[in-house]
């Protein structure tokens, strides 16, 4: 705070400066207040982008195979493969673009990237590279590897003959007249050296060394020419291999295409449904004839992502659900099936008035006392609900306790683990609905009954939240209780005269709470 | 322990949040591959271990799933597999009902949760990849949620967020969102299989489960959600469906492909606490009833609806 032996003049001053800084404080309060308000989500990623990671992802992203494929796809990949979205968006911000680089056929990775994102269905999207089909784009050089068509393997076929009478060719015109060249140079030597065999001996030799110079530069020629052939004609049979398996691939994808299309139609006339059966289905579909509950999925998956269902076998299927399913197949429909309109008679019917405000939820009841005020209102609300309420029995006055409350000593085994939160809901809801309380009997309420000794044993033990109920049960409903406690006991003394069954779970009941005092003082 | 027989296979059962008696059935022709639906609202009598029902009603398309609404006692939402929703009131006339048809997704609507905190707001999962909310007042959806790359089968709210809900898809991933954020909050890829259901602990709000077909049950902390806090094994085949307690902050169960209900306690080191193999077909759904502690249903292929007190056997007289 400002100076505090402060001369008169300045007191003025002090008093807005401090006002000031409260401000001040206020305001960075409020900062901190919002700034908390902003990371206190959970569900947010916190964690900083992981460089090796997002390269990784770059690397995957370059690859030409990967470029084919839907951006969803390749999305998909790499969240499996643990990234966050920042990481993926940065990824994909290095990488350049789903378009590539200087293809011609660009066409059709545009038309791709757009409709990725569209709620057109994935296989479709695919059916757009084989329908976008560039014409002419046969170059010399490299042929674009995705943009793949029948024309590039004619073409690559044409070439590859081409170079093979190219070749053959050449070695007829190169090789042939290099040979004749020699051997007539031979002959010629022949000839001549017969005539003037002394004289051109030199000559002779000299020409001889010529010829042979000149058939071994043809000879080299020959071998660099053939080595060339040879070296276009591997380059040609990798290309061609190449082609070869890319035309596979497109191959598998317009299978599944036409599988697809061929689901579609199905759908659309209705005789069938693709069953989006989980993978233990798809195996065992598989084994009929390419089926199009196969469906979409295995050629279109994401890449990395394994079609095959687990290691195991998958589950045996009921027979009829096998007989359905190929009856789909051949395009019969079940006979038991009927034309049924479940459209709604009146689109703008009003909803029935709400006869019960909702209950709180079990997890929520721990929060405080107003929603016991809340549920009270609620019950009594019950109370005056007449038929069809389900809680009919409330007017019975035998067997009160509906079978399915009923509890088996051994259920109250499991309670005893975590009995402090299992009292935290029990504890509560007796307190809020007590005309459903009857009802409940759950094993605590009888110890209530039996009352403070139980809490005193617990009580030097228990967490603080017990003693909180506790303290709220006593605060809110320090009046009704014992009269609750005291009908409780009539109850339980009116119903073990007429059934003795609720003896059984009062004797139940009371070995439970031996058990969960003697657990409880384990813990 | 009474039992319900549906003339349909059973694809899910919810208790009401209102009537401790009243349950809603949701069932389809023909295993759900294509036919009819109908939903059932049964009440269980309190005399004995009988079900009645109370009424019934007929879709033109299988029914996935049902929830009850928390504001009103005598509404529910039903979701069909020709991709709507129904809505029906009970306290109407029959000849009154559906009083609504959602019509939105474009493939099967597979899953539905209502907001228990604020009451007012119901989820959709659909296997169109997308999750919708919605309002009863509302004739069309607040908002969609886009992002997974696979079918979402389901989708659950936060206990305690009323903003914050989760939901569990094929594409192996289960996403956090929250209402007031435009995507994702989180994404936890939590199996290497499909995801098919996932549900929050009611007592501890950052606790979420998830069920797969590789079998497991894996409990997550979502502040630190690489690494999953427990990881329950004991089913023979995919987990269908998962609930935590609405009473015990560590217990929930679960039903599967194995055609057994499971409670699990996965705070304890040998987490199965109990199984019950009464279903002869794919047990697929099951649920705990919020105002009876102990009190649960399931149902299954084998069209049957069994509700029992933990502890009981449900096939017992």
């Amino acid at each position: 705070m400002a100076t505090t032996q402060s001369p008169l003049p300045n007191s003025n001053d002090d008093k807005p400066q401090a006002v000031s800084e409260v401000v001040q404080q206020a305001n960075q309060v409020h900062q901190e207040a919002t700034k908390q308000s902003v990371p206190a989500s959970v569900f947010v990623n916190s964690e900083p982008i992981r460089e090796d990671q997002v390269s990784n992802a770059v690397k995957f992203l370059s690859h030409p195979k990967v470029r084919g494929s839907p951006v969803i796809y390749r999305r998909s990949f790499l969240e499996k493969k643990g990234l966050t979205k920042e990481e993926i968006d940065e990824a994909f911000r290095r990488v350049p673009d789903s378009s590539p680089s200087s293809q011609p056929a660009s066409l059709n990775q545009d038309g791709q990237a757009t409709s990725s994102n569209v709620q057109t269905q994935a296989p479709i999207q695919t059916l757009q590279p084989v329908a976008a089909a560039p014409a002419g784009i046969v170059s010399s050089g490299i042929i674009a590897r995705r943009q793949f068509h029948w024309y590039h393997a004619v073409s690559a076929v044409g070439l590859l003959a081409a170079s093979g009478c190219g070749t053959a060719l050449l070695i007829k015109k190169v090789i042939i007249p290099k040979l004749k060249l020699w051997v007539r140079k031979v002959v010629l030597e022949e000839e001549n050296d017969y005539a003037k065999k002394i004289d051109s001996k030199p000559s002779l030799a000299e020409e001889a060394a010529a010829a042979a110079k000149a058939a071994a530069a043809a000879a080299a020629d020959v071998a660099k020419a053939s080595q060339e052939m040879l070296n276009s004609k591997n380059e040609e049979r990798r290309r061609f291999e190449e082609f070869m398996n890319l035309m596979d691939a497109q191959m598998q994808e317009m299978k599944s295409m036409s599988n697809s299309i061929r689901k579609l139609e199905g759908q659309a006339n209705s005789s069938g449904r693709t069953f989006y059966d989980h993978d233990d289905h798809r195996a065992s579909a598989s084994s009929t004839k390419q089926s199009y509950v196969n469906g979409k999925v295995d050629a279109n998956l994401q890449p990395g992502r394994s079609s095959t269902p687990p290691a195991s076998a998958e589950p045996p299927h009921p027979k009829s659900y096998m007989e359905i399913m190929e009856m789909i197949q051949r395009g019969e429909k079940p006979s038991n099936i009927r034309e049924v309109n479940d459209m709604p008679p009146n689109p703008n019917q009003q909803l029935s008035n709400p006869r019960i405000t909702p209950r709180t939820k079990p997890w929520e009841s721990q929060n405080g006392p107003r929603q016991v005020l809340q549920s009270q209102t609620s019950a009594e609300g019950l109370i005056q609900n007449g038929v069809d309420n389900g809680l009919n029995y409330l007017v019975d006055d035998e067997s009160s306790t509906p079978w399915w409350q009923r509890k088996n000593v051994r259920i109250t085994e499991i309670e005893n683990e975590d009995e402090v939160k299992a009292v935290g809901p029990y504890g509560v809801r007796t307190n809020e609905q007590p005309p459903v309380q009857r009802t409940w009997v759950p094993p605590q309420p009888p110890p209530v009954a039996m009352a403070e000794a139980a809490e005193a044993i617990r009580r030097p033990k228990s967490a603080p939240k017990e003693t909180v109920m506790q303290e709220q049960l006593a605060d809110d409903q320090s009046a009704a209780r014992p009269s609750e406690v005291s009908d409780e006991l009539q109850r339980i003394t009116k119903m073990s005269e007429s059934a003795g069954a609720v003896e059984v779970n009062g004797t139940g009941n009371s070995t439970v709470i031996q058990e969960q005092e003697n657990s409880y003082e384990g813990n | 322990m009474p039992v319900f027989k549906t003339p349909f296979n059973g694809y899910s059962v919810r208790f009401s949040p209102f009537y401790e008696s009243r349950l809603a059935v949701a069932t389809a022709q023909n295993f759900g591959i294509l036919g009819n639906g109908r939903v059932h609202v049964i009440d269980l009598a309190p005399s004995g271990p009988v079900i009645n029902e109370l009424i019934a009603f007929d879709t033109a398309d299988g029914v996935y799933d049902v929830a009850w609404s928390e504001s009103h006692d005598s509404v529910l939402v039903a979701a069909v597999a020709d991709g709507s929703m129904k809505v029906y009131d009970t306290a109407l006339p029959p000849q009154a009902n559906p009083v609504r048809s959602l019509k939105e997704h474009a493939r099967e609507v597979h899953g539905l949760d209502y907001n228990p905190t604020r009451r007012d707001s119901f989820l959709s999962a659909s296997w169109d990849d997308s999750v919708k909310l919605w309002t009863l007042d509302r004739p069309t959806s607040l908002r969609t949620f886009r992002e997974h790359a696979y079918c979402v089968y389901s989708v659950a709210w936060n206990p305690k967020h009323a903003d914050v809900f989760a939901s569990a898809s094929g594409d192996c991933t289960v996403r956090i969102w929250d209402v007031r954020e435009p995507g994702s909050t989180m994404i936890i890829p939590g199996h290497e299989h499909e995801i098919l259901s996932c549900d929050w602990n009611k007592y501890d709000e950052c606790l979420i489960a998830t069920a797969s077909v590789d079998k497991s049950i894996k409990i997550w902390d979502v502040r630190n959600y690489r690494v999953p806090v427990s990881v329950l094994n004991g089913h023979g085949y995919a987990v269908r469906k998962i609930k935590f307690s609405p009473h015990r902050r560590n217990l929930l169960v679960s039903c599967s492909y194995d055609m057994t209900v499971c409670l699990w306690d996965f705070m304890v080191e040998d987490a199965l606490v109990g199984r019950y193999d009464h279903h002869t077909e794919f047990a697929v759904g099951v649920d705990l009833s919020v105002l009876v502690d102990g009190l649960m249903a399931s149902t299954g292929w084998d069209e049957l609806v069994y509700v029992w007190q933990q502890g009981m056997d449900p096939r017992a007289a």
